[in-house]
């Protein structure tokens, strides 16, 4: 069964990695995209190895569903997508390398050296640790009440911002009258010009004439 | 705002008035009338157009739509179902006005004389480029071309779109199936037109392929001799008119030399120039093709005119023969004509004599009846004669008007008598004016 | 299925095995049910909608035209693939695949029947609504691939649409997870046992299980069927939410660049797309595989009665999601098309409020049945189950009520203004609505 478990990680892991590889590489911006996509797809398949069987799937539905097509939406509105004229590898390539594994090493060895993973054996029938959703519920609700209510006031920032950044006013936003409309406007300005007239005239004829 | 645009007319604004606040019912209103709709779709079938809901599906090629009568097609030509002779006369109207020229026909002639006959020999009409515009069906002066409601024509072989006379004949029965009641307006003149064209015809010519060698053919040429004719009394021709021209006097004996030979040649009796005679006017015969209601109605015409007469002259009532069936020589005397009037200038005078020589002739060939006779002109007393014709001798011997004809209606005669009076109101102060 | 190949095959084959051949077979069927429900979607669609028409629908390929919809998947076998030349080949490709197979993964947590659910999970409706946004990404993916600026804005269009939708529909969701406790669509139509608006609190009584105490006999899972449905009709896009598949609005939107076997690909996962969520509506709302009878046969016990119990509920499920399937043609029968900004202002304004609200009466209405003196509330500790659930009632409609009245008000155009006034400060999207 460990064995079993060993073979779909990897597997599972050689996507990911794969396709995290290919975003960087290819040169279509929305390969790059779906190349990502793949990526997410395969962390949730790992989460469900895991037997987080929530938040496998929150991860499809947020990521996949949403952030994703949010990328896709910012490539697609913004920017010049073909780049098949860039160079994909710059010439001093060996220096990123080099400051990238070390960098990489200096977070990864530390780490693996004094850390002891608790590895949860999976348990048949029913679901364990913290990773139910009832679980995770109770935990939102308790222990991590305050998180959870940080998180909704920032999706309302966000919300208000975007609101902000599109909301064009009223005054400008131009409409098609329907017939009626533009002959009542018409009327009205009518009328408001002569009653401008009027006033212009009184004014003067107010005056005693000498 | 918009565009700027000049108004060229009002602008009405409808005003609905404050509308209710609505939570959907509009909604459940439009879905109560499509459940409606299949409800109905399932029960109802449409029967005229006028109704809303229910299914109009027609599934052809198994249900078919009636064609309204006035449904135009292709066109067809019609033939008599009883004598099989066809309408058209090759009159030449439809060929002419058919817009894309697709009419093609040639005309009929008789094979000894080589004269046209009213009929057509050969006709053509090219389906595949005809527009069905039934202007041909329109301007046909014989209702002899209709617009035909079979529509399903489709073919694999072009060559049947050229269709000819054989494929173009329908008979009136059939037409009268697809449009009876655009039949019905037409038909009797369309028949008395046929009777006309008919007698012109000889042979079979003008019998429409179904029908040939299922008819008798109508009877030979006038010229022709008739053998059951026995030797009636030969048809006295009439006088020659007082008025006529010298030249029309001689090219009307030469015609009636020509006749006399003719009549020779096949063996009828010389006929006599008769002398013109007065004499009563019998009345015809009743001829052997009538039809009963039309001897009835002849019968009561000629009684009611008699009763005129006897009651206006008082004379002796006009013998009316009792009428024979299907006697082809009946022995009345034929009916005379009217005196041909004394002011009728010479080229109507001599028109007129051609014309009764004609009717003669061919009612001598259908019943070898005594000829008609036509009273001389100067011996025929004139009915009304000028009240003071008594004045100063005029230049000439009064002319004699015409007698008034026995076949005058009343008013006719009326008329006639009305102007006769005004002539004569005239030509007396004409001749005061001049004495 | 599990149990079936165990006990055929369980002698000599290791367990993973079993399991796998298991499921391979599940999901065999799956995918043979689901192009066969679409080819009978297709033609009972194209007959109901015609005599809503006054007309026939196809009635001369086979009986009835029953077989229409086989000549036409001949037709669209046998059409040439075209791929615009400058398109991107392999997005092109994919796009179809990324926008049907989540539909297909739908099908494999639906409970169909008593006991036939091809897999149990614990978070099935959450399972359905991520999986029903990764066809967002298929839609981005066709425009995009289409190398057509108009497919491009058909599937921005049709997208925005989706994601839309998608937060009306997952709260009607997120509230009948809340009425049940459970996020495990399997377990929904057993609640839903017993007789109207009731449910089962009166069987103790002895009132028998008719199998109809379905959630939208309640205020608050009436009006969550209602969200839950429009946004269903969104989702599918149906009218009156058709403007990406209109043939009037962009040529055919992110579709226009498809041909053939691809054409029928997007087709047939609109089709099973729309027929898995009225299931889904069906089970949550419904009632699903519940119905008079099934209770009463499952009860006795006998294991013909049982099988026969299950038949039946598998027969429940489908009346109730084809009859869900004929309101959607019922609908494109009658409704005109929305227009794409009255499409957004609708679920934006209208039906996300109208949720939320739907969510807060269903936590007053469990509120109601569940709590005590112990969260304050000392008035309801006596009552019986019954009472309860009438007290609920009659509160949860009177905010659903109001909510829906006070929402109609907010939306509806204000009167009064010239059409001056109206140039200056209509909104742009409460055209069309009633005067205040």
């Amino acid at each position: 069964m460990n064995l079993l478990i060993m073979i779909i990680f990897l597997l599972i892991s050689a996507l990911i990695l794969g396709s995290a590889l290919a975003v960087v590489m290819v040169k279509n911006l929305i390969h790059s995209a779906l190349w990502l996509i793949a990526t997410f797809f395969g962390v949730g398949a790992l989460y469900l190895l895991m037997e987080a069987e929530f938040i496998a799937v929150v991860q499809v539905l947020v990521y996949v569903g949403a952030i994703s097509i949010l990328i896709l939406f910012a490539i697609m509105l913004t920017r010049h997508v073909t780049g098949e004229n860039e160079r994909q590898l710059y010439q001093r390539w060996w220096v990123a390398l080099l400051v990238a594994a070390g960098l990489f090493g200096l977070l990864l060895v530390p780490t693996l050296r004094n850390y002891t993973w608790q590895t949860l054996v999976p348990q048949e029938g029913g679901s364990s640790g913290i990773a139910s959703a009832q679980e995770l519920g109770r935990a939102f609700m308790s222990e991590y009440l305050l998180p959870f209510e940080l998180a909704s006031v920032l999706l309302l920032v966000a919300l208000i911002g975007a609101i902000v950044i599109a909301f064009e006013e009223r005054s400008r936003r131009r409409r098609v009258l329907t017939l009626a409309e533009e002959v009542a406007l018409r009327q009205k300005q009518r009328e408001q010009a002569e009653a401008q007239a009027q006033t212009v005239e009184s004014a003067p004829s107010a005056t005693p004439e000498s | 705002m918009t565009a700027e645009t000049p108004r060229t007319s009002n602008v009405f604004v409808v005003d609905r008035g404050e509308p209710k606040l609505r939570g959907g019912q509009g909604l459940l209103a439009g879905l109560g009338v499509v459940i409606r709709h299949f409800g109905k779709a399932f029960t109802k079938k449409i029967e005229s157009p006028a109704e809303s809901s229910g299914l109009f599906t027609v599934q052809y090629p198994e249900e078919r739509l009636a064609m309204p009568e006035a449904y135009r097609n292709f066109p067809i030509l019609l033939y008599d179902d009883q004598t099989g002779h066809e309408l058209c006369t090759s009159c030449f109207q439809c060929e002419r006005i058919c817009p894309p020229q697709v009419i093609h026909m040639t005309q009929a002639s008789d094979p000894t004389t080589g004269k046209p006959v009213p009929a057509v020999a050969e006709f053509i009409i090219e389906y595949d480029a005809c527009m069905s515009c039934g202007l041909c069906a329109e301007v046909c002066p014989f209702d002899a071309i209709k617009m035909d409601h079979e529509f399903e024509l489709s073919n694999a072989d072009h060559s049947t779109m050229t269709v000819n006379k054989a494929g173009l004949d329908r008979p009136i029965s059939y037409y009268e199936s697809i449009a009876p009641t655009m039949w019905a307006e037409v038909r009797d003149g369309a028949m008395k037109k046929l009777q006309g064209n008919m007698k012109r015809r000889s042979g079979d010519i003008g019998i429409a392929p179904p029908m040939k060698g299922k008819v008798q053919t109508s009877a030979p040429a006038p010229a022709a001799a008739k053998p059951a004719a026995p030797a009636a009394p030969a048809k006295p021709v009439a006088a020659v008119g007082a008025n006529m021209s010298d030249e029309k006097k001689a090219r009307l004996e030469a015609i009636r030399a020509a006749k006399a030979a003719q009549a020779a040649q096949s063996g009828g009796a010389t006929p006599e120039v008769a002398a013109p005679e007065a004499s009563a006017k019998p009345v015809a015969a009743v001829g052997a093709n009538m039809s009963d209601e039309k001897k009835a109605r002849l019968e009561a015409i000629r009684a009611a005119k008699a009763a005129a007469k006897a009651a206006q002259e008082g004379g002796t009532a006009p013998e009316a023969p009792a009428p024979e069936a299907a006697a082809p020589a009946p022995e009345a005397p034929a009916k005379p004509m009217a005196a041909i009037g004394s002011n009728m200038s010479g080229e109507k005078k001599a028109r007129l004599e051609a014309i009764r020589a004609a009717k003669a002739a061919a009612k001598a060939a259908q019943e070898g009846g005594a000829a008609p006779e036509a009273p001389a002109p100067e011996a025929a007393a004139p009915e009304t004669a000028a009240p003071e014709a008594a004045a100063p001798a005029p230049e000439a011997p009064a002319k004699p008007v015409a007698a008034i004809g026995s076949n005058m209606s009343e008013e006719k005669r009326a008329r006639l008598e009305a102007i006769r009076a005004a002539k004569a109101a005239a030509k007396r102060e004409a001749s005061n004016d001049e004495s | 299925m599990v149990e079936i190949v165990r006990y055929l095959l369980g002698g000599w084959l290791a367990d993973w095995l079993i399991y796998l051949i298991a499921y391979i077979i599940v999901t065999t069927i799956l995918l043979i049910v689901a192009p066969l429900t679409m080819m009978m979607q297709v033609w009972f669609e194209r007959r109901a909608v015609a005599r809503m028409q006054d007309r026939l629908g196809p009635n001369r390929v086979g009986p009835a035209g029953l077989l229409q919809s086989i000549a036409d998947g001949v037709k669209m076998f046998t059409k040439e693939d075209i791929v615009p030349r400058a398109a991107d080949r392999w997005v092109h490709l994919l796009a179809p695949v990324i926008a049907v197979a989540p539909v297909m993964f739908m099908l494999a947590v639906i409970p169909w029947g008593r006991g036939v659910v091809p897999a149990t999970i614990n978070v099935s409706v959450l399972f359905v609504v991520a999986v029903s946004s990764v066809s967002a990404v298929g839609l981005m993916m066709a425009g995009w691939g289409s190398n057509n600026k108009f497919a491009l804005l058909g599937a921005m269009r049709a997208v925005a649409q989706m994601v839309s939708y998608e937060i009306p529909a997952v709260m009607a969701l997120v509230g009948v997870v809340l009425l049940t406790g459970t996020m495990s669509m399997a377990v929904y139509p057993e609640l839903q046992s017993g007789i109207p608006i009731m449910g089962d609190t009166l069987s103790k009584y002895g009132v028998p299980d008719l199998g109809l105490g379905w959630f939208i006999f309640t205020p608050v899972g009436f009006v969550g069927f209602i969200l839950f449905y429009i946004a269903v009709l969104a989702e599918g896009e149906r009218t009156p939410f058709d403007i990406p598949e209109a043939d009037s609005e962009i040529v055919a939107g992110y579709m226009t660049e498809y041909s053939g076997m691809k054409f029928a690909v997007f087709y047939l996962g609109q089709f099973v797309l729309n027929y898995a969520l009225s299931m889904i509506a069906a089970i949550a709302f419904l009632g699903g595989w519940q119905g008079p009878g099934v209770g009463l046969l499952v009860a006795t016990g006998e294991p013909f009665l049982v099988f026969l119990g299950s038949a039946l509920s598998v027969l429940y499920l489908m009346i109730k999601a084809w009859f869900l399937f004929f309101v959607m043609i019922w609908l494109r029968g009658a409704f005109p098309r929305l227009r794409v900004d009255q499409l957004m202002g609708f679920a934006w304004k209208f039906l996300l409020p109208m949720a939320l609200v739907n969510i807060f009466s269903i936590a007053i209405w469990v509120s109601i049945l569940n709590w005590g003196s112990a969260q304050g509330l000392w008035f309801l500790d006596d009552l019986e189950l019954w009472m309860r659930q009438l007290i609920a009632f009659v509160v949860t409609a009177l905010i659903n009520g109001l909510a829906y009245y006070g929402l109609l008000q907010l939306n509806a155009r204000p009167k009064g203004l010239t059409g001056a006034d109206l140039a200056e400060e209509q909104a742009f999207g409460t055209i069309g609505l009633p005067q205040r």
